[in-house]
């Protein structure tokens, strides 16, 4: 269970988030959708303590995320893909996450194999990955400690359609077991083709949410957020 | 891949025992390791092994079998290389943003960098250790080599003023790293300091007394000269609150309040 309630952050006065609320629930996937600078990651790293809301609150399982007793174990991130040391290997990372969880080596080689990361692949510095095999690389840190929430900034950048296709079928498997899942894009028809649940954010501001099937009635759901992102900018100015 | 399902939902929280809070020293041991699993890390402590073990070598050559003449040479290498060590340990996570992923596993932001503090302080002990265990087999060979009784005599205090110093200025670069987060700035300001302190001890009364009361490279110098006065301690204490206590202090609160 993931948690917005009345979430605002203004950076010098400038409003990032305005008023931001929505759930998600376990065993969903939902997507937030909005174009770029629309406060997507502001949100998820407010949800991931990482940074401070101005006012409101963002919960995961209950409780803010910097009150979890053990955040590892608990719930997932990848914040950003790109974000990691050049210099050191993939598996490294992974034993440093394994070693701060308590979890046995073994762990590491499972989630390489889950991310469909090679022996071979999981040896060589991440500086020499590609913005795929770094996405791969952070889910299966986010998946060390089996979260039950799960947070995802732009998962599907820089994957192939293989790529694309098999994130879906983790995702859905993930939620299938009872993850909460939240993943964000500026790409209508990857969230579609995932989420169950959209949160449309537009200037800061959620301008609608609901199901893909709820969202998309009369005009398509395409339409529906070009509609809604271009009243949202013609209001902010 | 071919069963992804099968794993991902074999239950959700760690398995058994494995789920306590991580403790101190689990932060330290992994930082630790961070100090020295990445490709600039690997070549930064080679480099400071060759430099401080060819510079006791190469000083026995020169100026003889004098044992602890030969050990502190190495603090020339140690001194340079040791800060920037810490320097990089400090602002790791920011030119490289893997603070978004280390502070989502550990919220507590202080934990971390009290435990990034550790690894290259006790790596400056045992540098100096190392270099008094390399100059005693070069003192031995100079000696035989060039027919020349070794000198062993050092005082204790001399010894342990020496690691002090050493480990001073690792602490300063800390500080200068945890205040700037920024690899270059915190480097250019712990090497261009003592230039700019040698120039202000030049600018009369007022100037020689700011640089022997702020100047870290001359106040550290009494610990390895000897007699230590109460003023000698206090100028130390001074300098140390300066530009390692606050400075550090700052950055712990900089840190801790950061937007990541």
């Amino acid at each position: 269970m993931i948690e917005f309630q009345h979430v605002s952050k203004a950076y010098r006065g400038v409003k990032a988030l305005d008023d931001v609320s929505f759930t998600v629930r376990p065993g969903t996937v939902t997507g937030f959708l909005g174009p770029n600078g629309a406060g997507k990651s502001t949100a998820l790293r407010v949800l991931a303590g990482l940074c401070r809301p101005t006012s409101g609150t963002a919960t995961v399982l209950g409780r803010p995320y910097t009150e979890l007793e053990r955040p590892g174990f608990e719930v997932g991130t990848v914040l950003d893909a790109g974000a990691q040391h050049p210099g050191r290997s993939g598996r490294e990372v992974l034993i440093l996450g394994a070693m701060l969880l308590g979890l046995p080596k073994s762990r590491v080689d499972e989630v390489l194999e889950l991310v469909g990361l090679t022996g071979k692949e999981g040896g060589r510095a991440v500086g020499g990955y590609s913005l795929g095999m770094r996405q791969r690389l952070g889910i299966a840190h986010a998946l060390l400690g089996r979260p039950r929430a799960l947070i995802l900034d732009e998962p599907a950048n820089g994957l192939d359609p293989q790529g694309i296709q098999w994130m879906r079928g983790l995702l859905r498997d993930l939620a299938g077991a009872g993850c909460a899942v939240l993943l964000s894009s500026h790409l209508l028809h990857e969230v579609e083709q995932v989420a169950e649940h959209i949160v449309m954010i537009g200037r800061g501001r959620v301008l609608a949410q609901g199901t893909v099937a709820e969202l998309s009635r009369g005009r398509g759901l395409e339409q529906t957020f070009l509609d809604l992102t271009a009243n949202a900018d013609r209001s902010a100015s | 891949m071919t069963d992804t399902a099968a794993d991902v939902t074999a239950g959700f929280g760690p398995a058994g025992a494995a789920g306590g809070r991580r403790s101190f020293m689990t932060l330290v041991r992994v930082e630790t390791r961070k100090l020295f699993d990445t490709r600039t890390s690997k070549i930064l402590t080679a480099v400071l092994v060759a430099l401080g073990l060819g510079s006791v070598a190469a000083r026995g050559l020169v100026a003889g079998p004098h044992f602890f003449t030969l050990a502190g040479t190495s603090a020339i290498a140690f001194g340079t290389l040791l800060p920037v060590l810490a320097i990089l340990t400090m602002t790791g996570e920011w030119s490289h943003r893997t603070a978004l992923t280390t502070f989502a596993l550990e919220p507590r932001r202080g934990r971390v960098l009290a435990a990034k503090c550790l690894p290259p302080l006790v790596a400056a002990v045992a540098a100096c250790l190392l270099a008094l265990l390399a100059a005693a087999p070069v003192t031995a060979a100079v000696s035989a080599a060039q027919g020349v009784p070794a000198v062993w005599q050092v005082a204790p205090h001399t010894v342990l003023g020496w690691i002090a110093t050493m480990v001073i200025l690792t602490a300063e670069g800390l500080a200068m790293g945890a205040l700037l987060l920024n690899a270059p700035a915190a480097i250019v300001i712990y090497f261009v300091m003592p230039m700019l302190w040698s120039a202000v001890g030049q600018l009369g009364h007022v100037g020689a007394a700011l640089a022997g009361w702020l100047d870290l490279n001359s106040t550290t110098s009494a610990l390895t000269s000897g007699e230590v006065s109460g003023g000698d301690l206090a100028r130390l204490a001074v300098s140390a609150l300066v530009w390692i206590a606050i400075p550090m202090a700052a950055g712990v609160l900089r840190v801790s309040r950061k937007d990541i």
